[in-house]
């Protein structure tokens, strides 16, 4: 007998029958959702990750007695950044496990799916995005700390020459201030520098660098807007 | 013979396939089409023995028909096949090595090797026999794109849709093996003309 009608035998007596084609193009479907979920999703952590870094205020920097390193630890949204590099890698697995996917290197593919991520990313923390699903998040994850409450308690040392809060009652000299944590303070601006484009007012939300007076009193010496340096904020400008 | 020789002739591959699915019978066309050429690649790769070679075979192509509706009309057919040949062969290999069973065939003849009038070496038995004892000794992964390149004379982008790697690791890989080939040329002090 032939090797080729053995097989035929084989085939017919065992009822091999083809997997129909349903079933291909349903994996390939879910490896295609997988990958766009991923990449999406991979988009929506970078654009947290950039609104932390906007929260960052670099302008203020220099005006810090805490280092750089210190204050960006404190306030980078570590969860968000572990869920990138996550969300890339099944971004890649995805891509790696369709049907043309091994044509592409690993270089290639990081490249692709870390550029789509930044460019969704970005469009989503221009339009405002990022501040408004990080907040959803502090609202209804109970164990989340959201960067606004880290930067409030970063803000919150009036010891160390750091103070927020918003604005009440200014006069040319001095202003009272609400702080977020609903202490109010005496503020001496005379000799503070801020940026041209602020303006203080009834109701604006600041951070102030300075230096504690007395109990209730502060001097500010560098007054810039609450929502990172004031050039990017959102609607709420938190 | 199910299907007559003839009538296999004048069909494609892809015709073949979509009369298969209606007449398993013709199925046997694409296996006589290419089992020659596969069975000697089996050998080539895995230097196991005829009926070894043949079981593989066989079992590539059940493989091959339960996965048929999945074949890729942008790949070449004839890749896609030694796609799954090759990944049959490989488990089969590993599978012999960590069992710790040795069922490799000495190379002293040609009769192992199943010389094929195509081949550029089938000129020179004694050139062939000693190229397959140098790739005897190299691992898997180098001989597999040795094989593809210079006995199976694949291009780049065909092995690359066999090894599914991709083209560029193909070139790399390919540049790896030669020097090691060489080395191990120079090491076992054999002579192979260029």
């Amino acid at each position: 007998m032939e090797n080729s009608e053995s097989l035929i035998d084989k085939i017919k007596a065992e009822k091999v029958k083809p997997i129909p084609k349903w079933k291909f193009s349903i994996k390939e479907k879910f490896i295609s959702i997988i990958f766009i979920i991923a990449l999406l999703f991979g988009g929506l952590s970078f654009s947290i990750i950039l609104f932390a870094i906007q929260q960052l205020d670099f302008s203020l920097i220099t005006h810090m007695t805490h280092s750089w390193l210190e204050f960006s630890l404190a306030i980078l949204p570590f969860l968000w950044i572990i869920l990138l590099v996550l969300f890339l890698v099944f971004a890649m697995l995805g891509i790696k496990n369709s049907k043309s996917g091994y044509k592409f290197s690993l270089s290639k593919l990081f490249l692709f799916n870390t550029s789509f991520s930044i460019l969704i990313g970005t469009f989503f923390f221009i339009s405002g995005g990022a501040g408004w699903l990080e907040n959803k998040f502090a609202v209804n994850v109970a164990s989340y700390e959201s960067i606004q409450e880290k930067k409030e308690k970063m803000w919150n040392i009036p010891q160390e020459g750091y103070l927020a809060g918003t604005i009440k009652n200014i006069n040319p000299i001095e202003f009272e201030l609400e702080s977020f944590q609903g202490k109010n303070w005496i503020i001496n601006y005379e000799n503070a520098n801020k940026p041209g484009f602020m303006v203080l007012e009834n109701g604006v939300e600041i951070k102030i660098i300075g230096k504690i007076i007395s109990d209730n009193k502060f001097r500010a010496d560098e007054i810039r807007p609450w929502g990172g340096s004031g050039r990017f904020r959102n609607s709420k400008g938190r | 013979m199910l299907v007559k020789e003839e009538v296999c002739k004048n069909l494609s591959d892809e015709e073949i396939i979509k009369k298969s699915l209606l007449e398993i019978d013709y199925f046997a066309c694409l296996y006589n089409r290419y089992d020659k050429k596969l069975l000697r690649y089996i050998k080539r790769l895995s230097m196991t023995s005829e009926e070894e070679a043949n079981d593989i075979l066989q079992d590539s192509f059940i493989k091959i028909w339960r996965n048929i509706n999945n074949y890729d009309s942008n790949l070449k057919f004839s890749s896609w096949v030694y796609r799954i040949v090759h990944n049959e062969t490989v488990t089969h290999y590993r599978k012999n090595v960590s069992f710790g069973k040795n069922n490799t065939v000495k190379i002293d003849n040609s009769d192992n090797l199943d010389i094929s009038e195509d081949d550029d070496a089938g000129n020179n038995e004694e050139h062939y026999i000693l190229t397959h004892k140098v790739l005897q000794k190299m691992s898997l992964k180098y001989r597999e794109v040795l094989v593809l390149s210079f006995l199976e004379k694949m291009s780049y982008t065909e092995i690359s849709d066999v090894l599914k790697i991709p083209e560029g690791s193909v070139a790399s890989r390919i540049n790896r093996a030669k020097k090691m080939f060489k080395s191990i040329v120079e090491k076992e002090n054999i002579s192979i003309n260029e």
